[in-house]
């Protein structure tokens, strides 16, 4: 569970970056006119939308990465004598990719760029803006259409944790990644929603440094994952309790 | 409502094509070319509550949240994970899927189905019927397994198929649009409105409505609409759209603007000086829209395939799943028949030449540079040989007069006819003979009746006495006698590479003969070796081709670094100099600027006109290159290839794809998801790879070989940077409104 708890963590400290766009987003939302409750339900469903975007971002690494790993695990039976060694070999190799993968977007947030073009290259940008055309939109739809696409726009953050999600080599695992980083993002939104802009920018700032450290940290444990051997280390006992 | 012929999309300025259809956005009747552009443009021209974009995102968000749950709850059933004792929820998961699918694939396979039926109406089988034909098998299949008689469950092949489509539609219409970037200042003359001031009120008028005499109010950042004269107000205007050449000019109060332009920092108030829609701006969008309009070959050949592709498609289908029906359960063999419907769509071929085209077009649009037919820049890109027009192409077009020798004659009298008769001629050497004579104080002398010999000479009449200059040649014609004096005087003339002109006239009703013989020296143009040297490094083949003395083109050809020349060519000539070379070289390009050539460029497969040609030379020109731009001709050769490249490798990308995909779903190897994935992904490659064309360098003023050339490389070059950033700033304005937030990295 620690594992899961880890992530959430990771959540929480991540959406000081979220406050940034979505943040706005979320501010922009505003209210619903019949009430607090019915703006509660608008921030609710955004939401919702935006966390089965990661959970279905999440299931979808996962699948990926366990048809990677089964794919080449039994390709490589042909050739090695112990499956279990070569299957162990994906997973590890997934878990380095991923953990690199994070790593660089981690460094992103401290100011390295490097990757900036993926994130917000073609479509981001123009998604982005078109986006904007719903915030204003009134009905239930529109708030988690709007987190569902909200949910697809380029961030470092969420592309990290996919790669997390990719390395577990499972759909289910993949979903509860994303699902426990994403319940992670929910206070912060939440607030930001409820309460508006409340912190100042350099306070976003010290934000956007914490969540690149926690990034940074996990993508060291997931590269870690990869490349210390499992019996000389009992982290990986610690990544399996869950 | 069928759409009319020869329009262009709201959204992406592409023609309408097969699957052209109106809609009606923000209470305005708008044409699309596919549903893709429709989306996008909604999405980017929505504003407020009742915007049908809204609706869309709407539509697409929801759609994306039932499909993503279903995707979801599938890949956990196939991961394995209901086994066991959770083998009793399937039942339940089943009915879930259920529940989501339906509403799922009414709200994102709607548009599709209305394409199909207002595509059969008719008669047309278009591509959107297959993904409605697939994903609604897969539907009622699954519905059916869900109810009565079990087996699997395709719901989430029927939602992510529809969705996919929706999604690669959408961004392959963003890219369209993205590729229409450039040339969307361009095209805006048309649907431009100008504030016209009224007294003390202003209004706001469409372009048309502006006649001469009305003032006009620009605001800073505002495309000036019409052409006119400042009465009020000074500011920096850029003229890029018009000339080409991106720096910022300063005007003041007095001076006149062109349409098209950006005015950039102060308001002005303009006098128009003419009808908003004859400005040289709406001339060169009414071009640009024509050459938009022209499908080239590779394109009509494409059309045809996509045409003939989809009931093909279909038939194979049919085949697979009666040919996996025998061998497999009938739910396998429909996946298999499904991934054919879905990985057939033959969008990115049609998409393959147009994007090309009109990221070519306007990019060099944005540079002056006006292309007639989008199948000229595939002929241009074949091209191995460019024939050159000496005088005003090569060189400065302004020589001047060096030397004079009469036979018989006072110097005044040949200047004075000679003025007078050039009076009425656009040829460059017109120009040098008036400015001669204005030196010497000489009044032009009044001739009636002028007409111009096309690569010959003049002719006119004073007084009831033919008068005629031209070439020796043209003496003779006229059967007018030569003096052996003055031939050999034009002969030393000639063999130092001097322009020689002969000037002869009748004398009471009597046989009229040479009585002078002028030469003239043009300076050759300072990039004109660089430019041949550039040609010549991408492999073309280059000769002179003039109407003008062997002396003359000798001269010239030896300081431009050619030694392929012809001279002595009337234009017929010049045409057949022209055919000579195509059965050896193929497509001929042929560059020129005056009336001279006007038959020349016609006759060449690319006819390209540089600067303020003659309209003659305008109207049968496929390319225009701006006033000073033969610099630009290997960067636009350049480009042609690049263009025509991009065309053939997005088509041998779309083909091949489909053909190796089509193998595999035919086998029964490809999963429709995959297929539809891959499918969209296609289009978006397409989409990219022709967006690479914006990434290649503009073009650079090869100044630093001479140092003239330099020095107005460097006064007239620099300030292009930060005047087309500020440029690009203003567009994105325009387009834009507000900048959007965009994510932190």
């Amino acid at each position: 569970m620690s594992y899961y708890a880890l992530l959430f963590i990771a959540g929480i400290a991540g959406s000081f970056h979220c406050i940034g766009m979505c943040g706005g987003f979320a501010c922009s939302l505003g209210g619903d006119p019949r009430g607090a409750s019915a703006t509660a339900v608008r921030h609710a469903l955004y939401n919702i939308g935006r966390l089965t975007t990661y959970c279905f971002l999440g299931g979808l690494a996962g699948g990926l990465g366990w048809a990677i790993y089964t794919c080449l695990g039994t390709r490589s039976q042909l050739g090695a004598p112990v499956l279990s060694g070569s299957l162990e070999a994906v997973q590890r190799g997934l878990a380095v990719v991923a953990g690199l993968l994070m790593i660089t977007m981690a460094l992103q947030f401290f100011g390295i760029r490097g990757m900036g073009r993926v994130t917000t290259g073609f479509g981001g940008s123009t998604l982005a803006s078109a986006l904007r055309g719903l915030l204003s939109r009134r009905g239930h739809a529109a708030p988690l259409a709007f987190g569902v696409l909200n949910g697809f726009l380029p961030c470092p953050l969420v592309y990290a944790m996919v790669a997390q999600a990719a390395s577990t080599v499972d759909v289910l695992s993949g979903c509860l990644t994303m699902v426990a980083f994403g319940l992670g993002t929910f206070p912060t939104m939440l607030l930001m929603g409820g309460l508006g802009r409340l912190l100042a920018p350099r306070w976003r700032q010290h934000g956007v440094r914490l969540a690149g450290s926690f990034i940074l940290v996990l993508g060291l444990l997931t590269l870690g994952r990869g490349i210390v051997p499992m019996t000389a280390h009992g982290l990986h006992h610690v990544w399996h309790v869950t | 409502m069928t759409p009319l012929p020869d329009a262009l999309c709201r959204h992406c300025l592409l023609p309408l094509g097969r699957r052209g259809f109106v809609r009606t956005v923000n209470g305005e009747s708008c044409q699309f070319c596919c549903y893709g552009c429709c989306i996008a443009h909604q999405v980017k021209s929505g504003s407020g509550d009742a915007s049908e974009a809204a609706w869309f995102l709407v539509r697409l968000g929801v759609g994306s949240f039932l499909s993503m749950n279903i995707m979801m709850f599938s890949l956990l059933v196939y991961s394995g994970a209901f086994t066991g004792t959770d083998r009793r929820v399937l039942p339940t998961i089943h009915l879930l899927l259920w529940g989501l699918a339906t509403p799922a694939v009414l709200v994102l396979g709607e548009p599709f189905l209305r394409e199909t039926w207002s595509q059969a109406r008719r008669g047309h089988l278009s591509s959107s019927a297959l993904i409605v034909l697939g994903s609604l098998a897969a539907y009622i299949y699954s519905t059916l397994a869900v109810f009565r008689l079990g087996g699997n469950l395709y719901f989430d092949t029927a939602t992510m198929v529809l969705l996919l489509f929706t999604l690669g539609r959408y961004l392959e219409a963003a890219g369209r649009a993205r590729a229409s970037r450039d040339l969307a200042p361009l095209l805006a003359a048309e649907s431009e409105s100008a504030t016209v001031v009224e007294g003390v009120e202003e209004h706001r008028r469409s372009v048309r409505e502006v006649r001469a005499g009305m003032l006009v109010r620009v605001r800073p950042g505002e495309r000036i609409p019409v052409d006119g004269v400042i009465v009020e107000g000074c500011s920096h205007t850029d003229d890029s759209v018009i000339s080409g050449e991106s720096r910022q000019i300063a005007k003041t109060v007095g001076g006149s603007v062109l349409a098209g332009s950006i005015n950039l920092d102060g308001p002005l108030l303009i006098r128009s000086s003419g009808c908003g829609d004859a400005s040289r701006w709406a001339q060169i969008c009414r071009s640009v829209r024509e050459a938009l309009r022209q499908p080239s070959r590779t394109q009509r050949i494409a059309d045809r395939l996509v045409g003939a592709f989809v009931p093909v498609v279909l038939a194979l289908a049919g085949l697979t799943l009666a040919y996996w029906g025998h061998r497999l359960p009938f739910g396998q063999a429909m996946l298999a028949a499904l991934s054919v419907l879905v990985v057939a769509c033959p969008c990115a071929v049609g998409l393959a030449a147009p994007m090309a085209h009109s990221l070519g077009i306007g990019q060099l649009a944005r540079h002056g540079c006006l292309v007639r037919s989008p199948g000229a820049l595939e002929t241009l890109a074949v091209t191995r040989v460019i024939a050159f027009d000496k005088t005003g192409t090569l060189t400065l077009g302004s020589p001047q007069l060096v030397d004079l020798a009469s036979d018989g004659v006072g110097e005044g009298e040949v200047l004075g006819r000679l003025a007078g008769l050039e009076r009425h001629s656009e040829h460059g050497l017109a120009r040098a003979i008036a400015l001669a004579a204005r030196a010497r104080g000489l009044d032009p002398i009044a001739t009636e009746d002028v007409r111009v010999v096309p690569g010959r000479g003049l002719r006119g009449v004073v007084d009831g006495e033919v008068v005629a200059a031209g070439s020796a040649a043209f003496m003779h014609e006229l059967g007018w006698q030569l003096p052996p004096a003055l031939v050999e005087r034009a002969d030393v003339m000639a063999t130092s590479g001097h322009s020689v002109v002969f000037i002869g006239w009748s004398e009471k009703a009597s046989t009229g003969r040479a009585r002078a013989a002028l030469s003239f020296d043009d300076t050759p143009l300072p990039e004109a070796r660089a430019t041949i040297e550039a040609l010549r490094a991408l492999g073309i083949r280059v000769m002179v081709l003039t109407g003008d003395h062997a002396g003359a083109a000798a001269r010239v050809a030896a300081t431009v670094g050619v030694d392929d020349w012809q001279a002595g060519l009337p234009p017929d000539a010049k045409r057949a100099a022209l055919d000579q070379c195509r059965p050896r070289h193929g497509a001929v390009a042929m560059v020129g600027d005056g009336l001279n050539d006007g038959p020349g460029l016609a006759w060449a497969d690319v006819g390209i006109a540089v600067g303020s040609a003659t309209d003659l030379a305008r109207e049968t020109a496929d390319l225009v290159l701006p006033r000073d731009g033969l610099w630009l001709l290997p960067w636009v050769v350049g480009r042609a290839r690049a263009v025509r490249s991009s065309i053939l490798a997005n088509l041998a990308w779309a083909f091949g794809y489909n053909l190796i995909a089509l193998t595999g779903a035919v086998l029964g190897l490809l999963q429709p998801i995959l297929a539809a994935a891959v499918m969209a992904g296609s289009s978006l490659l397409v989409v990219l790879n022709s967006l690479r064309l914006e990434r290649l360098p503009g073009p650079a003023y090869p100044g630093t070989l001479q140092s003239s050339a330099a020095a107005r490389a460097a006064s007239e070059w620099q300030p292009r940077e930060p005047a087309e950033r500020s440029r690009q700033r203003l567009e994105i304005a325009h387009t834009w409104g507000e900048r959007s937030p965009r994510p932190e990295t």
